[in-house]
C-alpha cells in the first residue's frame, strides 16, 4: 500500500535576507507547498555540514540553505563560507548514496518574495521526482 | 528545577483562526514533555494580549514561553520584553512562525494544521534546551588614540578634546600633514594653511589633547573600550610607553601615487616638470617660477598621472588642477594655461564654481589620451591625442603633474599592528562601504581622511566630524557597555587550537592563547554569527541560542 | 517618550532617508531622544526605491531593513510619519517646533499588516512610488515591503472622503484599525538642535529643454528604471516597456540638462553602469548604449565597477544632445566632441537627470531660517568644513540637501552632523 509521498525538508534561513524574504513570500499570500519548514539561523555560515547530514540520516528528504546574496552578507564574508560548505556537502552525499539533488543552496534577498516561493516550489517538486530519502526508517 | 513551558498560540483575528484548527493544535503540543498549559488567544501582540501573557506566566510558574504567531522578526522582542517583564530570561523563549510560514501559505486546513502542529513542536523541543544568557556590561576607557597628525587627526581630535583625554601620534616631527603645503583648498578655495595653523592652536590650547610627535605606534592589544597600546619615539634609544584608550582612529593620510609612473612623464629628466604637491610647496614658500628663476609664460597641468596603473581616480586631481591654474594666473598675469584632462570629475555646485572660474580666467581645457612630455629647444614639447585620432603638440614652459592620492607609506605597517585589513588601492577598508563607511571592521578602531580611500579635505572633516560622532555616541565617559548576549563559546576542555574558527571570524573576535593552546572568544567583539561554530572540527566553538542541539530539536521534529 | 526629559536630550531630524535614519541611530546610541519626522507614509528615502546599490550591486532593501527594524524598535527614537515641519522658533539650545502629523486614518497599534482593506477598495490610481508604472487603491501601502507596515488613507481619492457611502475597508479589517475619524495632529516639540536630511529630488525631465519625455513614451527616468527592475515593484523586476514589449535595445543618457542646471550630480555615471548590470541581467541579448560628457567614478572602488561593465555597452561621447519619441521608439539626435552629427533609434531611452533640492526644500529653509546655495541646497561649500553648518545655530544639515552626494557620503555627514552637535554640547 502506498501512501501519498509528502516531502519533509529541512530550510535553514538567514535572520537578515532569506527570513525576510520568506516572510515576504508569505504576507503576498504566495502559495507553497506544505512541505518546507524553516530553521532560523542568525547567518547562513550557521550551518555546519553535520546539521545538514544529521537531518538526511533522521530521514529528512530534502535540505534547503537559503542566505544573503553574495557581498550582501549582514555579517561581512559568511554566506562565502556557506557557499564553500555547500560544495563539500553536495560530495559528501554521493558517498552516502544520496542524489545531490536532496539539497539546494540559495540566495534570497529580503525583497525577493517571489523568488523564494518560486524556489520552495521548485524545490519540493524536484524531491517529490526523487522520492523519499532511502535511509527513512533504516535507522 | 522542573520545566513548565506555557504554549500560546495567537489567533491573529481571522489570519490564524481562519485558516488552522487551532484547538487541535493545542491538544496535540499539551501531550509533549514539558508542556504545562497551551491556550489561544485573540491578538497577543495587543496590549491585553501582552498582559494576559504576563499573568499566564505568574499563574502557572512557567520556565519557558512558546509562542505560536506571526514572524519573529515582527515581534521576537516584543514578546521577549514580555518575559522580562514577568520575571522570566527573555532566552527562554521561541517563537513559531505560523502566520507568514504556514496560514497565509496552505490553503489547505488539514495541511496547515499539520504544518503548525510540526511548527509548534519543533519550537517547544528546542526551548527546552535554551539557557538563560545575560548581557554582559563591561567597564570602558573613553581616551583615544589618533595615529596620523595631519587634517583628519587634528580634525578628529579637536572634535573629541572636551570629552576625554585625546593622543595624537605622528612619526614626523610636526603636525599638520599635506594641508600645511597648500596656500588654499579646492573647490572652495578658502585659505588652507592658514586654517590648519588655526586647527594646531586649538590643539595647543586643549589640555585633554597630548600631541606625540617624532613618535611611532609600536603594539596594539587588547578591544573596543580597552586597548593597550605602546608607542615608542623615533630614537629607538628611549623607552616605550603605555597608554590606554578606548578607540582608536586611523588618520594616516595618503602619499602620492609611485615615482616610477612620473619617469614616464619625463620627471627628473626633463626641467621644469613638477608635481601637485611640489608646485604647492613652492607656492606656499612664495618660490614658484621656473628653475632658474624665470617666469613661465605657458603651463600644462595634466591630469590623471598614475590613473591608468592604479586603477582608480583620486577625486580631486581635477579642481586642484584647476586651483593651480588660478595660483599661476594670479602670480603671472597672462600667462597661457592649458588642461590635458580625461575625463573631468567635479561634483558639486562648488566644483563648477571652480572650474567656470578658471575658464574665465583664460585655461584652456582639452581632452587628451596618451599624453607624452619631450623637450624641444628650451621648451616642454606635449604631444597628445585628442579626439582618439588626431595627434597635436604643445609647446610649454613647465608642466604641472597631477599625480594621483594612493595609501600612506606606513599602512601596511599599521594594517598588522591593528589587524585591519587592506583593500582595494592598498587603502584601509571600512566595515561597509556604504553604511559603515568611517569604521573599520575590528570595533574600536575608526578610519578617517585618505587612509581608506582618496578625498578631498571637506569630506576628510566629514569623516573625522563622523567619527568623533560615533565616539561621542559609544564611548562615553563613565559608561558601561552592553555586549551581544547571543555570542559564540569555546570549550576549552574540546578546543585543539586548530585555529579554524580564528581563521573564518570576519570580526577578529577570537584569538589564539599560546600558552593554553586553546582559542578564546571575545564576547566585546563576537557579534553571534556562528561561523566558528560550523567550522569547528571538534564542536568545541558552540553559538549560544543557536547550539547544535537546539537545532537538532528542531529537526528532529521536522522529520517525523 | 518622557515629557519631563530635559530639553538638551531631545534632538528633531527632518526627513528619514538614510542619512536621518543614521543620525537618529547615533543620538539613539548617545542617549538623545529623537523625533524622526517623515512626510511620506512610509520611511527609508530613495534608497529603498532601488534593488540594488553600486558598487557591490548590494540589495538596498538587505541593506536598510536592519537600520529601519532598529528605528522602529529603538525606544528612543519616535518616528512620525506623514508629518511636515510647520514652524520652528527659539535657539540653539532650546527650540520650539510644531509639527503637523497627517491623519492615517489608520490605527498603528492595531492594524497588524494583513493588507485585507485593499482588495474590497473600489479606487484604483497610479501609484507615485512606482513613478505611475503601477497602481494602487485609495486605501495603501507605497509598495511591498514599506515600513512601516501599516497602509494610509489617500483622502484626495477616497471616495468616502469625497462624500459617498463607502465602508469596504473598514468592513474588511478584523482588527478595527480603520479610523475615518481620526484628525491631524498638531504636535510641539521643545529640542536642543535640529539635523536636516531631507534630501533630494530628481531633475523634471519634461522640463529640459530637447528632451521630448511623455508619461506613455519610450523614454524612462533613471528612478522609473529603478522600479522596473525592483523585484518589489510594479512588474516584479521584469524589464517591459509600457507598450507591453520588451525592449532590444536601450540608450542611458548621461548629463542631460546639466549645462542649464550648473553642476555635476555625483551618482548618475555610477547608476548608469548599474543600469547596465540591470539591463544585460535580465535581457542578456538586448543591445546597449551609454552616452557620456565626462565620466565621473571618483574614489578606490568606482572605476572598477565601471571598468566591469563598460564593455558591456557602447560608449558615446556627446556634446550636445536632444531625445524625441517615436511611436515604437525613440530617437537620439546627438553631436560628438569632433563636431559630427549623429541619430540613434532605440527601443528605450533611460534619463539619468539632475540630483535636486526636495520638493518644498525653499519653503523649509524659511520655516528653520537657514540659507540655501544658488542651486537651491542648504548650507554652503566654501570654506573647509565638512557642510554640515546650516548657517543658524543648532541647525546642522546631512545628506543630499546640502548637495549631491552617494550614500556612504550621506552616511558619513549624518554622523559628522551627530558629532558636531555632541561635540557642542559636551
Amino acid at each position: 500500500m502506498s501512501e501519498e509521498f509528502e516531502p519533509r525538508i529541512v530550510a535553514f534561513l538567514c535572520n537578515w535576507c532569506s527570513y525576510a524574504g520568506a516572510d515576504l513570500a508569505g504576507a503576498s499570500k504566495s502559495e507553497m507547498p506544505p512541505t518546507i519548514t524553516p530553521i532560523k539561523v542568525m547567518c547562513s555560515s550557521r550551518v555546519d555540514p553535520v546539521m545538514v547530514l544529521t537531518a538526511f540520516l533522521r530521514g529528512a528528504d530534502g535540505v534547503l540553505i537559503a542566505g544573503c546574496h553574495p557581498g550582501d552578507c549582514h555579517y561581512d564574508k559568511g554566506n562565502y563560507y556557506t557557499r564553500r560548505r555547500f560544495a563539500v556537502l553536495r560530495k559528501i552525499l554521493d558517498t552516502l548514496g544520496l542524489e545531490g539533488e536532496r539539497i539546494r543552496l540559495s540566495w534570497v534577498s529580503a525583497s525577493e518574495g517571489p523568488r523564494y516561493a518560486k524556489v520552495v516550489r521548485e524545490f519540493s517538486e524536484k524531491i517529490e521526482e526523487l522520492g523519499r530519502n532511502p535511509m527513512w526508517r533504516s535507522v | 528545577m522542573k520545566k513548565r513551558i506555557g504554549v500560546y498560540v495567537c489567533e491573529c483575528g481571522p489570519n490564524i483562526a481562519g485558516a488552522v484548527d487551532i484547538d487541535r493544535v493545542l491538544e496535540a503540543v499539551l501531550s509533549l514533555d514539558g508542556v504545562a498549559v497551551a491556550e489561544k488567544y485573540g491578538l497577543l501582540c495587543s496590549g491585553d494580549g501582552k498582559k494576559y501573557l504576563v499573568e499566564q506566566v505568574r499563574e502557572h510558574g512557567l520556565t519557558h514561553l512558546v509562542v505560536g504567531a506571526c514572524s519573529p522578526k515582527q515581534h521576537e522582542l516584543t514578546f521577549m520584553t514580555v518575559c522580562e517583564e514577568s520575571g522570566l530570561n527573555p532566552f527562554l523563549f521561541q517563537m513559531a512562525n505560523i502566520r507568514e510560514q504556514v496560514a497565509w501559505i496552505t490553503p489547505d486546513t488539514e495541511k496547515a494544521t499539520e504544518r503548525t502542529i510540526r511548527h509548534l513542536k519543533a519550537a517547544i523541543r528546542r526551548v527546552l534546551y535554551h539557557t538563560a544568557l545575560e548581557q554582559k556590561e563591561i567597564e570602558t576607557n573613553p581616551d583615544v588614540l589618533v595615529i596620523g597628525g595631519g587634517m583628519a587627526g587634528i580634525s578628529a581630535a579637536l572634535s573629541l578634546g572636551s570629552s576625554r583625554k585625546v593622543y595624537v601620534v605622528d612619526k614626523r616631527d610636526a603636525l599638520g600633514g599635506k594641508a600645511l603645503k597648500y596656500e588654499k583648498s579646492s573647490p572652495g578655495m578658502a585659505n588652507s594653511a592658514d586654517v590648519v595653523e588655526n586647527y594646531l592652536r586649538g590643539i595647543e590650547t586643549d589640555e585633554n589633547i597630548e600631541v606625540l610627535t617624532n613618535t611611532n605606534v609600536e603594539e596594539v592589544r587588547g578591544f573596543f573600550g580597552n586597548f593597550l597600546v605602546k608607542l615608542r619615539e623615533n630614537d629607538a634609544e628611549s623607552d616605550a610607553r603605555e597608554l590606554r584608550v578606548g578607540a582608536i582612529i586611523v588618520a594616516l593620510g595618503m602619499d602620492p601615487l609611485d615615482s616610477e609612473v612620473l619617469s614616464e612623464y619625463g620627471y627628473g629628466k626633463i626641467q621644469n616638470v613638477y608635481t601637485s604637491l611640489e608646485l604647492e610647496q613652492a607656492n606656499v614658500d612664495g618660490k614658484l617660477g621656473m628653475s632658474g628663476g624665470g617666469k613661465p609664460k605657458s603651463v600644462g597641468i595634466v591630469h590623471c598621472v598614475g590613473r591608468k596603473e592604479a586603477g582608480y581616480c583620486s577625486e580631486i586631481c581635477c579642481t586642484v588642477g584647476m586651483k593651480i591654474a588660478c595660483y599661476l594666473q594670479e602670480k603671472f598675469p597672462g600667462i597661457a594655461v592649458t588642461e590635458f584632462y580625461q575625463d573631468l570629475s567635479i561634483p558639486g555646485r562648488g566644483a563648477q564654481v571652480l572650474y567656470e572660474e578658471a575658464r574665465r580666467a583664460g585655461t584652456e581645457f582639452i581632452r587628451a589620451t596618451n599624453v607624452q612630455l619631450s623637450e624641444s629647444d628650451d621648451k616642454i614639447k606635449i604631444s597628445y591625442e585628442r579626439d582618439h585620432d588626431k595627434t597635436e603638440e604643445k609647446p610649454v614652459d613647465m608642466v604641472v603633474l597631477l599625480v594621483g592620492i594612493g595609501p600612506p607609506a606606513d599602512a601596511e605597517k599599521i594594517s598588522n599592528l591593528l589587524s585591519v585589513p587592506l583593500g582595494k588601492g592598498g587603502f584601509f577598508t571600512e566595515e561597509h562601504a556604504k553604511i559603515s563607511p568611517v569604521s573599520s571592521s575590528i570595533e574600536g578602531i575608526y578610519l578617517a581622511g585618505c587612509a581608506s580611500g582618496p578625498k578631498g579635505i571637506p569630506e576628510t572633516i566629514s569623516q573625522s566630524e563622523a567619527v568623533a560622532g560615533k565616539i561621542l555616541a559609544g564611548l562615553v565617559p563613565g559608561r558601561k557597555i552592553e555586549t551581544e548576549a547571543k555570542t559564540s563559546r569555546i570549550a576549552e576542555n574540546l578546543c585543539m587550537g586548530c585555529q579554524t574558527c580564528l581563521d573564518v571570524c570576519c570580526y577578529g573576535a577570537i584569538s589564539y592563547n599560546e600558552t593554553r593552546g586553546i582559542c578564546v572568544v571575545n564576547e566585546v567583539l563576537c557579534k553571534g554569527c556562528g561561523n566558528c561554530a560550523a567550522a569547528c572540527p571538534s564542536g568545541a566553538a558552540s553559538h549560544q541560542h543557536f547550539t547544535s542541539r537546539q537545532v537538532y530539536q528542531e529537526i528532529a521534529e521536522i522529520v517525523k | 517618550m518622557s515629557q519631563n526629559a530635559e530639553v538638551a536630550d531631545q534632538i528633531l531630524v527632518i526627513g528619514a532617508g538614510m542619512a536621518g535614519i543614521e543620525a537618529s541611530l547615533t543620538l539613539a546610541a548617545a542617549g538623545k531622544n529623537v523625533y524622526l519626522v517623515e512626510r511620506e507614509p512610509l520611511f527609508g528615502g530613495q534608497a529603498i526605491k532601488c534593488e540594488e546599490v553600486f558598487a557591490n550591486m548590494e540589495c538596498a532593501t538587505c541593506m536598510a531593513a536592519p537600520m529601519q527594524q532598529e528605528v522602529l524598535q529603538n525606544e528612543r527614537i519616535e518616528l512620525l510619519t506623514l508629518s511636515d515641519i510647520k514652524e520652528v522658533q527659539g535657539v540653539a539650545g532650546d527650540f520650539t517646533a510644531k509639527i503637523t502629523k497627517r491623519a492615517r486614518y489608520v490605527d498603528s497599534e492595531a492594524c497588524i499588516g494583513c493588507n485585507a482593506c485593499f482588495d474590497p477598495c473600489p479606487v484604483s490610481l497610479p501609484n507615485t512610488f512606482e513613478e505611475d508604472l503601477g497602481e494602487r487603491k485609495a486605501i495603501y501601502i507605497s509598495c511591498p515591503g514599506a515600513l512601516p507596515n501599516v497602509p494610509a488613507i489617500d483622502t484626495e481619492n477616497c471616495v468616502r472622503f469625497a462624500g459617498e457611502e463607502c465602508n469596504l475597508c473598514q468592513e474588511a479589517c478584523m482588527f478595527e484599525a480603520i479610523d475615518f475619524d481620526q484628525k491631524d495632529e498638531e504636535i510641539e516639540v521643545r529640542v536642543s538642535a535640529i539635523i536636516v536630511a531631507t534630501g533630494y529630488d530628481l531633475q523634471d525631465v519634461s522640463q529640459i529643454a530637447g528632451v521630448e519625455y511623455t508619461e506613455s513614451g519610450n523614454v524612462y527616468t533613471a528612478r522609473e528604471m529603478e522600479r522596473l527592475y525592483a523585484s518589489n515593484g510594479p512588474t516584479e523586476g521584469k524589464i517591459v516597456l509600457r507598450s507591453g514589449k520588451e525592449p532590444t535595445s536601450a540608450a542611458i543618457v548621461h548629463c542631460v540638462g546639466r549645462e542649464d542646471i550648473g553642476y555635476c550630480s555625483a551618482v548618475c555615471c555610477m547608476y548608469s553602469f548599474k543600469f547596465v548590470h540591470y539591463l544585460t541581467d535580465k535581457l542578456p541579448e538586448i543591445k546597449l548604449y551609454e552616452f557620456v560628457s565626462d565620466l565621473c567614478i571618483p574614489g578606490k572602488s568606482y572605476q572598477a565597477f565601471y571598468e566591469k561593465l563598460k564593455d558591456k555597452a557602447q560608449i558615446t561621447r556627446f556634446q550636445n544632445l536632444a531625445i524625441s519619441q517615436q511611436d515604437d521608439t525613440a530617437t537620439i539626435s546627438f553631436q560628438t566632441p569632433s563636431g559630427e552629427d549623429n541619430t540613434l533609434e532605440v527601443d528605450m531611452v533611460i534619463l539619468a537627470p539632475a540630483i535636486v533640492p526636495a520638493k518644498g526644500a525653499s519653503e523649509l529653509a524659511e520655516v528653520l531660517g537657514i540659507r540655501y546655495g544658488e542651486a537651491g541646497f542648504y548650507g554652503t561649500e566654501s570654506g573647509i568644513q565638512s557642510g554640515v553648518d546650516s548657517g543658524r545655530q543648532g541647525v546642522y544639515l546631512a545628506g543630499c540637501a546640502q548637495g549631491p552626494k552617494d550614500i556612504a557620503r550621506s552616511i558619513t555627514q549624518a554622523s559628522a552632523a551627530v558629532g558636531r552637535l555632541l561635540a557642542s554640547t559636551d
